[in-house]
């Protein structure tokens, strides 16, 4: 919202810097989001007439102009600019001016002609973006004044930022109240009004509201003899300076004091309401109207609207409708002020998609009290300027008069609250300040609340007041005397944390992608059914994640498109589940992804690519930091490789999956062939984490070793020797691993070599080679039997 | 010891400063020491003296083979050592080579950041609470004195999910949850993704923010200072604060705290808009009718709350420019963390 300083100076004496009262707004909650000083920078530049232009000798697009600038003898001026003529009055910024740009104006030769000054355009000044030629001054400009007079820059406008509680600070009255309670100066009021004229109101218009609630106050006034024109300048530049658009005398009048004392008003062309009946009530099915804007809305029973005896003829608080509105022909007008209920006009404009100054104002509470106000300081106006004849009296429906809220405030809690001392005399003295009446009852206040701070409702709320008056900086700064009750991290948190540590000692990138994702991604991607947002930013981000794994197929992807080829990634993050009646279930995942070369910037080993080992172990690796006994088997999924695919287990509950992606979703010639994905639901994973182990005692006594390769049919896996060698090794076998891998050369085709190490081990005696040359030769004698496995 | 022994002493001596090796000392040692050696001669020839000679030149020739002896074993320690140490300087890496098992790991900026906040206010005495991202309507607004209807709404554009839930617009649902459940005096902070329809260079429709609160007996505004500006100074330095009166709907009073500037020290910056002051968080008391939601008895206790946003810090201590970026996944972006 647009403050001007001298508009201000109608309320309150500040004679303050524009920089001091913008820092005391900002300290008292109304936040200055930047001082537009228009004249600031425009020291030396001052009204020149032009008294001659002629063309430059030396080149086509410049002109030469002799410019009288009111000292002396006229200056020679080289200009670029082609909208001048001789006699135009322009700005002139002499030698030394330096322009709002930064921008030094010296002596010049241009293209060998010497130039004096510089005439300048809107732009130039700083004025405007308009960049469209010469800025040509008014003729009344006065030859050699300075250009802050002659335009009358000498004005400072404020843009504040107003937060939704302080509708009461949406006008100038609203912040000189503010500025007076901080510098504690006087507060002139009021507007003058008139309350005078001919005949009786009555006579020309009756008001009926349906529901109060809605409408509590509805007051209306007739002025005769109307001339719609321009409005003159005083006030064209009032509006102006903050950046409205000045529309007609009628218009702007309503805006004025909309602007001045914050109360939205309308007119309306009072030939145009039919009945000569205004009723304040619930639209009817199948109404509609056509706004000021030539936007027809249909209405429903939730709208309130201003009605004549057939139709609406305004949205109540919204927008006046384009039917009644003043036009050029209007002579009569019916002015409205009232008080609509917040809620009921924030109902209304939302339902119709419509914001206006006036709803914006109505929704965060206006002042009831102003109705008579704003209607008799529009029928003055209206006198004065646009020839108006008000009608004496105001019809005023008012039916339940609002009583002044009263509230009750303890000295003893407010220190309480605000950790200081204050006396109730101090406090008192703070909300006088404020214009809060105040009544003493012993320690307490009784705080009478003006009609206007619908903010304060609680004694909390005043203690806001007080607090803002102290200063919140004169606050002193302690640490809270308490001792919080105990809440450790859950496990999950505490997974999660080491996760990531892992995860980035393992050269991982943590990626943190959106949680909503495009609605019309592959299945192959989904769990379920996705949530879907009703209003999403965009068809991109209009569904709730059901896994990771699409967040991190488009990460990969999106790196590999950018040249990076060998990536590991990893996130952790929520994905949504629908559950039953409507509501959703988050669960926490971890999700990684591989691509191209497992040790890419490794000058010894840089060979090996990712692949379904490479991934597992990884996997086995998180599985042992977590505590879990993971169960690995083939997996089903349509994003991976048909084979190259593992589900994983703890216990009975599938925990997660991995595999190489289909190559149906390398879409890319960029992408390489392998790329794995991996998800694990870590909350499933912490349920099953197993607690600290019991130590093992360290044997003392030797163990034996024993290698054996193995030629074995390509069909037969790991697995099924590894079961052979674990049930012969019975309780001696203390440890059985496979280290090598060999199929080619010196292999029949077919086959393959698989060597395992087996340690054995009597935890009471020493072991000799004959008390394990007998189990040895069983594994051997059944992995021949069973699976045609011999011995190298 | 005799003349001849002094010669034969002399001899060794020219002889062992000419070994070149620890083969030539033990060449020495067979020709002075060995079943054949010189001096082994001598003792032999010892049977042909008259018996009171031979003690005394029995001694002398003891004498010499000791010296002689003891003399060899150091210079073949000696020669050793010098031996091994020409052999391991002989051994010459390239060191310009890079290191094996490269690894360019990183941890997200935001959660690099969160943890730096957490740990503060952690060793502070707070604890660590969570909720969910999908909240109940009335945790997100209603419980926070944000009615329906209400402009206050406007502040932040919600995302509504086809259920009528919506995705938390701040993680306050969390200082609710958290006081359902527990009973004062209580210190929590809490972290997550929160939501807002709003997207450009400085906003994200998902970002982080980081939410605390404190309940307790006559918990003061006092006390929302210091604790704040305890957590300002361990994060940015020392530096000014200041706290302005600011409005949210379940902070009453409330307040928004700003720190100079800490690209421009004050002086003015593009960043600061040229005020020498930068936002950090959002703060206030407790308002009573939140405390009334969660059924905490307002004459007994007071507290306070404050909120901010993780992504935005990040920013600042990185020179991130752009808060799309976050969640870009590019790791030419995030390998510099
Ligand atoms: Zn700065």
């Amino acid at each position: 919202m647009k403050i001007l300083l001298s508009w201000l100076k109608d309320y309150i004496d500040i004679q303050e810097t524009p920089e001091k009262i913008a820092e005391a707004l900002n300290m008292a909650g109304l936040e200055v989001e930047e001082v537009i000083q228009p004249g600031k920078n425009l020291d030396q530049i001052v009204v020149g007439k032009i008294l001659s232009r002629d063309p430059h000798p030396d080149a086509d697009k410049l002109s030469l102009c002799s410019v009288d600038v009111n000292r002396g003898q006229p200056l020679q001026i080289v200009c670029g600019a082609s909208n001048m003529k001789a006699g135009d009055k322009v700005p002139v910024a002499m030698i030394g001016a330096k322009l709002p740009g930064g921008f030094e104006i010296s002596r010049a030769k241009i293209r060998g002609v010497e130039s004096f000054g510089m005439m300048c355009s809107k732009k130039e000044l700083g004025l405007s973006e308009d960049h469209g030629g010469l800025y040509i001054l008014d003729d009344k400009a006065s030859i050699g004044e300075n250009i802050v007079k002659a335009l009358d820059l000498d004005d400072v406008v404020f843009d504040i930022s107003i937060t939704p509680n302080r509708g009461d600070a949406l006008s100038h009255l609203g912040i000189a109240r503010e500025l007076s309670a901080i510098f504690n100066l006087p507060l002139h009021r009021n507007p003058l009004g008139d309350e005078e004229g001919d005949d009786n109101v009555d006579n020309h218009i009756s008001v009926e509201i349906e529901d109060t609630d809605h409408c509590p106050r509805y007051g209306a006034r007739v002025v005769h003899g109307i001339k719609v024109g321009p409005s003159p300048d005083w006030l064209k530049d009032r509006l102006e300076k903050i950046g409205l658009r000045s529309i007609n005398n009628v218009v702007d009048i309503t805006n004025y004091i909309m602007l001045d004392i914050g109360h939205p008003m309308h007119a309306f062309d009072l030939n145009k309401i039919e009945g000569n009946s205004i009723i304040v009530r619930n639209a009817r099915k199948d109404e509609k109207i056509m706004t000021l804007d030539n936007v027809e809305h249909p209405l429903d029973s939730t709208m309130l609207v201003i009605a004549d005896a057939k139709k609406p003829v305004a949205l109540a608080g919204v927008m006046g409708g384009l039917h009644s509105s003043v036009t050029e022909q209007t002579t009569s007008v019916m002015l409205e002020a009232a008080f609509f209920n917040p809620t009921t006009v924030r109902k209304t404009a939302k339902r119709l998609g419509m914001m206006s100054d006036s709803s914006y104002r109505f929704e965060r509470g206006t002042n009831i009290d102003n109705v008579p106000i704003a209607l008799n300081e529009a029928a003055r106006l209206l006198r004065q300027i646009a020839g108006g004849r008000p009608v004496k009296g105001i019809v005023d429906c008012y039916p339940k008069p609002e009583i002044l809220r009263q509230i009750r405030v303890r000295t003893k809690r407010a220190n309480r609250v605000i950790g200081i001392n204050l006396t109730p005399a101090q406090i008192e003295t703070f909300l006088l300040r404020l214009k809060l009446d105040t009544r003493r009852d012993g320690e307490d206040l009784i705080v009478s609340v003006p009609p206007y701070r619908h903010d304060l409702e609680l004694e909390a709320d005043i203690i806001e007041e007080i607090a803002r008056m102290y200063g919140y900086n004169n606050i002193p700064e302690t640490l809270p005397a308490i001792t919080s009750v105990l809440q450790l991290p859950t496990p999950l948190q505490k997974i999660c944390t080491r996760l990531r540590d892992h995860m980035v000692s393992c050269g991982f990138n943590e990626i943190m992608t959106y949680s909503f994702i495009p609605a019309n991604i592959n299945e192959s991607f989904r769990e379920k059914k996705p949530l879907m947002l009703q209003n999403p930013l965009s068809e991109e981000l209009s569904a709730m994640r059901t896994s990771l794994k699409w967040g991190m197929y488009d990460a990969l992807r999106r790196n590999i498109l950018n040249d990076e080829f060998n990536l590991r990634l990893f996130e952790i993050g929520r994905v949504f589940h629908p559950a039953a009646g409507g509501l959703s279930e988050e669960y926490t995942r971890l999700s990684l992804g591989f691509s191209g070369s497992v040790n890419s910037r490794d000058w010894r080993r840089n060979g090996e690519n990712f692949d379904l080992y490479v991934v597992k172990g990884i996997v086995e690796n998180i599985a042992k930091l977590l505590g879990l006994k993971i169960k690995f088997a083939p997996g089903s999924y349509s994003l991976f490789h048909p084979t190259m695919q593992m589900e994983l287990s703890a216990g009975k509950n599938h925990i997660g999956e991995f595999g190489q992606l289909h190559p149906e979703f390398i879409d890319n010639k960029k992408m390489p062939k392998c790329i794995y994905i991996v998800e694990i639901d870590l909350g499933k994973a912490a349920k099953a984490a197993e607690g600290c182990q019991r130590m093992q005692p360290i044997p003392d006594l030797p163990a034996i070793r024993r290698d054996l390769a193995l030629l074995a049919p390509e069909s037969v896996g790991n697995r099924d020797i590894s079961k052979i060698l674990t049930a012969e090794g019975k309780a001696l076998l203390e440890d059985c691993y496979l280290f090598d891998v060999y199929q080619g050369k010196g292999i029949e085709p077919g086959f393959r070599s698989l060597a395992y190490s087996l340690t054995f081990r009597d935890l009471r005696k020493t072991l000799t080679d004959e008390e394990i040359q007998p189990l040895i030769d069983k594994m051997i004698g059944r992995l021949d039997r069973e699976l045609s496995v011999k011995l190298r | 010891m005799s003349e001849s022994h002094d010669k034969l002493l002399q001899q060794y001596h020219s002889e062992r400063k000419a070994a070149k090796d620890t083969a030539g000392l033990e060449a020495l040692r067979v020709k002075y020491l060995g079943k054949k050696g010189e001096v082994t001669e001598l003792l032999k020839g010892l049977g042909k003296l008259a018996p009171e000679e031979r003690k005394s030149v029995g001694a002398a020739i003891n004498e010499l083979k000791n010296a002689i002896q003891s003399s060899i074993e150091e210079s073949m320690r000696e020669m050793a050592l010098k031996e091994q140490n020409e052999k391991l300087n002989a051994e010459r890496p390239d060191y310009s080579l890079p290191g094996l098992y490269h690894s360019s790991g990183s941890l997200h900026p935001v959660v690099q950041v969160a943890r730096e906040v957490a740990d503060i206010f952690l060793s502070m005495g707070f604890f660590m609470a969570e909720g969910p991202e999908i909240e109940e309507e009335y945790y997100n607004f209603e419980a926070l004195n944000v009615p329906s209807h209400h402009p206050a709404r406007d502040m932040q554009d919600t995302f509504y999910i086809e259920s009528g839930q919506v995705l938390r617009t701040q993680t306050s649902p969390v200082q609710i949850r958290t006081m359902e459940a527990l009973k004062p005096p209580l210190k929590m902070i809490g972290l997550g993704k929160v939501f807002r329809k709003d997207s450009d260079i400085t906003h994200s429709p998902m970002f982080n923010q980081m939410e605390g609160l404190v309940v307790g007996e006559n918990i003061s505004m006092a006390d929302l200072k210091g604790t704040l500006v305890m957590f300002v100074e361990n994060m940015f330095g020392k530096r000014p604060h200041r706290f302005r009166p600011s409005y949210f709907p379940f902070t009453e009073p409330s307040a928004e705290m700003d720190i100079q500037c800490i690209f421009c020290e004050g002086k003015g910056c593009k960043v600061c808009k040229n005020t020498g002051w930068m936002e950090v968080l959002g703060c206030g008391m407790v308002n009573p009718k939140v405390f009334d939601a969660v059924k905490y008895d307002t004459e007994k206790y007071t507290g306070f709350a404050f909120g901010m946003g993780i992504d935005r810090i990040a920013m600042l201590r990185y020179g991130i420019n752009d808060i799309r970026l976050l969640f870009s996944s590019d790791v030419r972006f995030l390998r510099q963390f």
